[in-house]
């Protein structure tokens, strides 16, 4: 069983100091398991300013086990694939000590993106890239930054959707309904 | 959710009162918890009382604690082994024996010398050749006796099984070092200065030699216990071995109150936890008073036993450091208890090879 005390003390501690981190954990129903985590793009970085979303899966055994963290933003990096945004970080794996903690394994996850590992890479498309077109490498991940990670308020979102062409009223709508993720709902509006 | 933190299936499924249920669940947990710490802590007092006695030379109530038996146990059956002549003993018995020897043999060097005894059991094996006739036959009583099975043993003594005895049971054999090398003096005379023997006489085995062959010893015996896997302690700063990476807890060692155990707040948890912590780490319950006694690793990460017994069922690393918790621990325990099973059944079997 996951240790639920622990995990509420966690939230709290976790949430008491976003303004100094940045970083902040967020259930995603009602369930202590499955949480979001958030983190911002460190500063001189192509992640500059964009605000990434982690899925954090609590297993039965947290916290002797580590948590399974994933992007659930899309991200151009080297130990990030950017088709499941799996991540590759020791202290995910074996390296995992209980005394981390969320908020530990986070800003972990914030250090990675600043230096990444291209000798250890989970995308080898990118780790490719990254060592023998760098420039390029920058590039692209400053588009995937700008195109995935960052937030809009909720006005510029709507604002966004009504110039593809869709009615204000239904973007509102289905804005609400996919919880204010914009690509959920231009997809459900395309769809639907 | 609710059923899922239960520990005890014993709880009612009926009961439809949630507060009852939530009371019921909290009882259970902490009377699992107060058994796992009581389990933890009669863990810890023995591993205690088995330090103690080793240090004691195992004077200290036999009877008392299974580690000391351990410990007694060995120290008379190496006796016993060490009289008894070879030829009596059955094929299997002198698989067993021969680990014995080795194990009295590396005592006498001293008890983190096995690889060396190891090693020098190649030389030897190729000075025996000359020497073991004369050392054998000019060596009279119990050091004779010795050293003339000591040719065979160490010639089997490159056995991997050897090598895990040694280690498992080197805490419980640490108590007969001393004694052991008060016997037999001259133990490895023979072995190391061999040609020495060959050549000169008698009154020089017995009195020269030995003299220097001691000192040679102890000088060895020194070299050796401060080398970092055996010796199970945290390091000393003035340490030659000691990593250049370690941090420096010289500071630390002002606190007259850490002055006895080295492990209040290492590196990591260095500022911070200089008090110690309300609750622990890991399952932030409250610490009790054994808890927060408890330290479990050198690094000086302190957590509730509750945790501790949960880490040591899995990989047993230490959370502040990842090191392996090791020794005075359950799992030295256990192979110590292993390796005095098989001791007796060698001894049993002696007896009925015997009569």
């Amino acid at each position: 069983m996951v240790d639920l005390a622990r995990v509420q003390k966690e939230l709290q501690e976790c949430n008491r100091d976003v303004g100094v981190s940045g970083i902040s954990v967020t259930l995603k129903g009602d369930s202590l398991t499955h949480l979001i985590g958030t983190i911002p793009g460190p500063l001189g970085t192509p992640y500059e300013g964009g605000s990434f979303k982690i899925d954090i899966t609590l297993t039965d055994g947290y916290p002797f086990e580590p948590p399974k963290m994933r992007f659930a933003t899309k991200v151009w990096h080297p130990n990030i694939s950017s088709q499941s945004g799996a991540i590759c970080l020791d202290i995910l794996k074996d390296q995992w000590s209980p005394a981390l903690t969320l908020k530990t394994a986070l800003l972990s996850i914030q250090a990675l993106l600043s230096a990444p590992e291209p000798d250890d890479p989970q995308d080898a498309v990118v780790a490719q890239q990254y060592l023998r077109d760098h420039q390029t490498f920058v590039g692209t991940a400053r588009y995937w930054t700008e195109t995935f990670a960052k937030t809009l308020g909720t006005e510029e979102k709507i604002q966004k959707l009504v110039e593809m062409g869709f009615p204000e009223a239904q973007v509102r709508s289905t804005l609400e309904a996919t919880g204010w993720d914009e690509n959920m709902a231009l997809e459900k509006l395309c769809s639907g | 959710m609710v059923s899922d933190s239960i520990p005890n299936a014993s709880i009612p499924v009926a009961s439809s009162n949630p507060k009852d249920f939530a009371k019921k669940k909290r009882a259970n947990r902490s009377a699992k918890l107060k058994q796992c710490k009581l389990d933890a802590r009669r863990e810890q007092w023995l591993s205690q009382v088995k330090n103690k006695g080793s240090k004691d030379e195992m004077n200290v109530g036999g009877n008392q604690a299974p580690a000391t038996n351990v410990a007694n146990e060995r120290g008379r059956l190496i006796e016993k082994l060490e009289i008894k002549p070879r030829a009596e003993e059955d094929n299997e018995v002198n698989i067993d024996s021969s680990n014995h020897y080795s194990d009295s043999d590396s005592n006498s060097n001293s008890p983190i010398s096995h690889t060396s005894s190891i090693m020098e059991g190649n030389d030897s094996a190729a000075n025996f050749a000359g020497s073991s006739s004369s050392s054998i036959s000019s060596c009279s009583g119990t050091g004779g006796c010795c050293s003339g099975s000591l040719s065979e043993e160490d010639e089997q003594g490159d056995d991997d099984d050897c090598l895990d005895d040694w280690e498992a049971v080197a805490d419980a054999l640490a108590a007969t070092d001393q004694k052991l090398e008060q016997h037999h003096p001259g133990l490895d005379s023979p072995r190391e200065k061999g040609e020495n023997v060959h050549l000169s006489s008698q009154t020089n085995v017995s009195n020269g030699v030995t003299g220097i062959d001691t000192t040679k010893q102890k000088s060895e015996h020194r070299g050796l216990a401060s080398r970092p896997p055996v010796s199970c302690k945290a390091w000393r700063p003035d340490d030659a071995f000691r990593p250049q990476i370690l941090p420096n807890l010289s500071k630390q060692y002002s606190f007259p109150m850490n002055s006895e155990r080295h492990c209040h707040g290492g590196a990591l948890w260095g500022c911070k936890r200089l008090s110690v912590p309300t609750s622990c780490p890991i399952c932030c319950e409250d610490l009790d008073l054994t808890d927060t006694s408890f330290h479990p690793c050198t690094c000086g990460f302190i957590l509730c036993l509750f945790c501790h017994k949960r880490i040591l069922e899995e990989d047993g690393r230490c959370p502040g450091c990842r090191k392996q918790y090791n020794h005075g621990s359950v799992e030295s325990e256990a192979t110590v208890d292993g390796g005095s099973m098989k001791f007796r059944l060698a001894r049993s079997c002696s007896m009925i090879s015997r009569s």
